[in-house]
C-alpha cells in the first residue's frame, strides 16, 4: 500500500496541462462558433427583453419590465400560443405514429426498400417554403385535394382558409414534410435491437403485435424519446409554413409562435418585445421538454 | 509581410474608389428595369466623368425591407427610386437620407415641375424634405366590359355602395354564384389593405389619411365605419368568395373588376385572354358622398439621395436628369406610369402618349384627387391592426364591423402610445 502511494501517477491537473493544448486547438472553431452564434446571441436576447430597440438605429433605452407586462396583456400572444400547442397536439402524435409505422415496415424485408428510404427522405431535405408553395397549391379552393373530393362527390373544403381547418392542414403537410427524418431515427434505433430476442419470442410463440408491444417499442425508448424532444421543438418553432402559405390567418388561427416573434421582430421593429417573445418561448420549450424526458425516458435492459 | 499586405489593400481600396461610379437602384419590374437602362445609358454618354452604374433593387418581400437593411449596413446606393414614402421615417430615424432641401435649386426645380402642394406634402415634420416626389399610381377599379353589359350592370352604378351592392347581386343572379362583381383580397398580409380598406375610406371620408395633422388616429369615423359594413356586406351576402384561388380571376372573368393602376395595364396588355376588354372606374362612396370629388390612394413612390453618398450634389443632377421633361414623358411612355408633374394633360410632348393609351386620361384626372400615407414609424403595425380586424370582421363575419373598426382604431392608439 505504501510502496504504491510512493510512485503515485502524475497529478491530474498537471497530466491536463500537458496532454492538452492540441485538444484546445481543434476545439477553437467550435467553441469560437459557439460563442459568436450561439453564446452572444442569446445574451444579447436577454439583454433586450429590458429595452427598446428598433434594429436600424442605436438608441436602445432601458424600459424594465415594460416588455413582459405588454406580453401579458396581449392577446395575440396568447392566441399564438393556443395555435402552436393545436399544432403540437395534432402534429406531434401523427408523426410519431406514421415514423413508426413507416421504420417498422422499412426495416422488413420488402422490395424496393432502398427507394423508399430515399422517397420518404427526400421532402425533409428540400426547401420549407418550395414545399409550402406547393402545397398551398394542393390545398387551393380549386386545388388538386378539393378535385378528388368532388370526383368522389364530397363537398369542397377551404382547406387554409377555414379557421377550424387551417391549422390541422399546416400540421399534416408538416408531417409529411418531416417524417423522413424522424423515420431514419427509428429505423436507426430498430438496427439495433437485437435478432436474438424475436427468435426467442417467436419460439415462445409469441403473436407479431406481441412482439412489437413487448419487445420493439421498449427497446425503442431512446429513439422515441429523441423523436418526441425534438418534434416537440420543431413544433414550437413553427414558421415557414403559415409564413408562406396563410400569413398566420384566417383570423390568426395559424399565427404562431415564432411568426408574431417575427412580425414584431422585422416588420415592426420591436426588437425589445420581439426577444421577450423568444425567451418567454425558450422557457417554455424547456419546461415541456423535461417534462417529456421525465415521463417517457425508461431504463430497460433485458 | 502583414504590414506590406495591409498597405497593398489599401492601395487597392482606393484605387477602386477613385473610380467608383454613381450607385442607382431602380425598381425591379421589368417596364422599370428598361426605363433606368435607357437614362443610365444616355447619363454615361453625356458625362462620361461621372458614371453611373444601374442595379435593380434585389427582388424581395419588399423593397422597404431591402433599404432598411442597407441604411443598417451602411450600403446604400447614392440614389433609389421606387421609395414607398410610408417608409420615409423610419429610413430617417435610421438617418439613412439625404435632407434633400439642402440641395441648390431644389425647391424652384421641385416646384416648377410638380407644384408647391406636392412638395409641402412630403416635407416632414423637421421642415426637412428626404424624398423627392417622382410618380404616382392613382388607385381605380378596371372592368371586364364585355361581362359588366351582360350582367346588366353600367359603370357609373358602381360609383355608390348600394349602386355597388345592386351590382353586385345582379352578377350573382346571372351566373348562379359562379361570377362575382367584386373578389376582395382576403390575404391578412397588411399592405394588401392599401388596395381595398384604404383606398375606400379616401374615398368614403373625402381625402383622409389614418392619422390627422397631430398624428392621432381617427379612421373609426363614420366614415371607416361605412367601408367596414360595406365589405362586410358583400361577405356576408355571399357575393365575395371566401376562398383564394391561385388563377386570376379578373382574366377568368370570375371577377367582373378588380383594383388596379396604370402600373397593370402593361401586365394586362400582356397576360389577358384575347379579345379582353378592360376599362376604369373610381372607387364607390358612401351613397351620401355622391357627387362629391372622389379621393382615391395615390401608390406614390419615390427617389431618394442616402446619405452615403459621395457627392450630393452629383446625385442631385443625376436626379434632376431623371426628372426632366423629356425623361418624365420616357417614362410615361415606357411604363405607362404617371409623373408628379404639372400640366402633363396639356404639355404637347405627352399628347402622343395620351393619344396612344386614351386610358391613361382617366388616370391624369383622377391624379389630382389622390392621397399617399402618413408619415409614421408605426405605420405597417397600424396597417397590421387594421388587417386583422379586416381577416376577422369583414371576410369572416366574426363580431359586427363598427366594433372592429373601433378596435383595430384602439390598437393603434395602443401602438402610438408604445403599448
Amino acid at each position: 500500500m505504501t510502496e504504491l502511494s510512493a510512485a503515485p501517477p502524475l497529478p491530474l491537473v498537471m497530466r491536463r496541462k500537458r496532454s492538452n493544448p492540441w485538444g484546445y486547438l481543434f476545439a477553437l472553431p467550435y467553441v469560437a462558433h459557439f460563442l459568436v452564434f450561439t453564446a452572444y446571441p442569446l445574451g444579447f436576447a436577454l439583454y433586450l427583453t429590458v429595452h427598446r430597440w428598433d434594429i436600424v438605429g442605436n438608441d436602445q433605452p432601458f424600459v424594465g419590465t415594460r416588455n413582459f407586462q405588454k406580453l401579458l396583456r396581449d392577446d395575440l400572444f396568447f392566441t399564438a400560443l393556443k395555435n402552436t400547442l393545436i399544432f403540437l397536439a395534432v402534429h406531434v402524435p401523427l408523426q410519431i405514429v406514421v415514423a413508426l409505422a413507416l421504420a417498422v415496415v422499412l426495416n422488413g424485408p420488402i422490395r424496393f426498400r432502398t427507394f423508399f428510404r430515399t422517397a420518404f427522405f427526400l421532402p425533409y431535405v428540400t426547401s420549407g417554403a418550395v414545399i409550402a408553395i406547393i402545397w398551398t397549391q394542393l390545398y387551393a379552393g380549386d386545388g388538386l385535394l378539393n378535385g378528388f373530393l368532388k370526383v368522389l362527390h364530397l363537398p369542397p373544403q377551404g382547406w387554409l382558409t377555414s379557421t377550424t381547418l387551417a391549422m390541422p392542414s399546416i400540421a399534416i403537410m408538416a408531417t409529411w414534410k418531416n417524417v423522413g427524418y424522424y423515420l431514419m431515427i427509428f429505423l436507426a434505433g430498430l438496427q439495433n435491437i437485437p435478432p436474438s430476442l424475436y427468435e426467442e419470442a417467436n419460439l415462445n410463440g409469441a403473436t407479431g403485435w406481441q412482439r412489437f408491444w413487448y419487445i420493439t417499442l421498449p427497446l425503442l425508448n431512446p429513439a422515441m424519446l429523441l423523436v418526441l424532444v425534438l418534434s416537440t421543438i420543431g413544433a414550437f418553432s413553427l414558421f415557414v409554413e403559415p409564413f408562406v402559405m396563410t400569413g398566420g390567418g384566417p383570423v390568426d388561427s395559424t399565427l404562431s409562435v415564432v411568426l408574431l416573434l417575427y412580425r414584431n421582430a422585422f416588420q415592426f421593429l420591436n426588437m425589445g418585445y420581439a426577444s421577450t417573445i423568444g425567451v418567454v418561448l425558450a422557457l417554455i420549450i424547456f419546461l415541456v421538454t423535461y417534462l417529456q424526458r421525465r415521463v417517457v425516458e425508461q431504463e430497460l435492459t433485458y | 509581410m502583414i504590414r506590406r499586405s495591409l498597405l497593398l489593400l489599401l492601395a487597392l481600396s482606393t484605387a477602386a474608389s477613385a473610380q467608383q461610379a454613381l450607385t442607382f437602384w431602380p425598381s425591379s419590374n421589368p417596364e422599370e428595369i428598361d426605363f433606368a437602362k435607357a437614362i443610365t445609358a444616355a447619363w454615361n454618354k453625356a458625362n462620361p466623368t461621372q458614371q453611373v452604374k444601374m442595379q435593380p433593387l434585389p427582388a424581395s418581400r419588399s423593397t422597404e425591407e431591402v433599404l432598411l437593411a442597407a441604411i443598417a449596413a451602411k450600403t446604400t446606393p447614392d440614389v433609389a427610386a421606387n421609395i414607398y414614402p410610408g417608409a420615409i421615417s423610419q429610413f430617417v430615424a435610421a438617418g439613412g437620407l439625404y435632407p434633400h432641401n439642402k440641395l441648390a435649386d431644389f425647391k424652384s426645380f421641385m416646384t416648377a415641375r410638380s407644384g408647391a402642394d406636392v412638395l409641402e406634402a412630403y416635407t416632414s415634420a423637421d421642415g426637412n424634405v428626404y424624398q423627392i416626389p417622382w410618380k404616382s399610381n392613382p388607385t381605380m377599379y378596371a372592368y371586364n366590359v364585355t361581362l359588366l353589359a351582360q350582367a346588366g350592370v353600367k359603370p357609373g352604378d358602381l360609383a355608390t355602395y348600394s349602386g355597388f351592392l345592386d351590382a353586385a347581386r345582379k352578377v350573382k343572379a346571372k351566373w348562379g354564384g359562379k361570377k362575382y362583381l367584386y373578389a376582395p383580397n382576403i390575404d391578412p398580409t397588411w399592405w394588401q389593405r392599401f388596395f381595398d380598406f384604404y383606398t375606400l375610406y379616401i374615398a368614403a371620408s373625402g381625402g383622409k389619411t389614418l392619422l390627422d395633422k397631430n398624428g392621432k388616429v381617427t379612421f373609426d369615423n363614420e366614415a371607416g365605419q361605412q367601408v367596414f359594413t360595406f365589405l362586410a356586406s358583400l361577405f356576408k351576402e355571399g357575393l365575395a368568395p371566401t376562398s383564394s384561388t391561385a388563377a386570376n380571376r379578373f382574366f377568368q372573368g370570375e371577377a367582373l373588376i378588380e383594383p388596379a393602376g396604370p402600373f397593370t395595364v402593361p401586365f394586362y396588355q400582356q397576360n389577358a385572354p384575347k379579345g379582353f376588354k378592360f376599362d376604369f372606374v373610381p372607387p364607390p362612396m358612401p351613397d351620401a358622398m355622391k357627387g362629391k370629388p372622389v379621393y382615391t390612394y395615390g401608390d406614390p413612390k419615390n427617389i431618394a439621395v442616402f446619405t452615403t453618398a459621395k457627392d450630393p450634389a452629383v446625385a442631385w443632377k443625376f436626379v434632376k436628369f431623371v426628372l426632366s421633361k423629356e425623361n418624365d414623358a420616357l417614362f410615361m411612355k415606357s411604363t405607362g406610369q404617371i409623373p408628379y408633374r404639372l400640366n402633363i394633360g396639356k404639355d404637347p410632348t405627352f399628347a402622343p402618349i395620351l393619344k396612344a393609351r386614351p386610358y391613361l386620361k382617366k388616370f391624369l384626372a383622377q391624379g389630382a384627387y389622390t392621397r399617399g400615407v402618413d408619415d409614421s414609424k408605426n405605420l405597417i403595425e397600424i396597417f397590421d391592426a387594421i388587417s386583422r380586424q379586416y381577416d376577422a370582421a369583414v371576410v369572416h363575419g366574426q363580431g359586427d364591423p363598427v366594433s372592429a373598426i373601433k378596435k383595430a382604431a384602439q390598437n393603434a392608439r395602443d401602438i402610438i402610445d408604445g403599448f
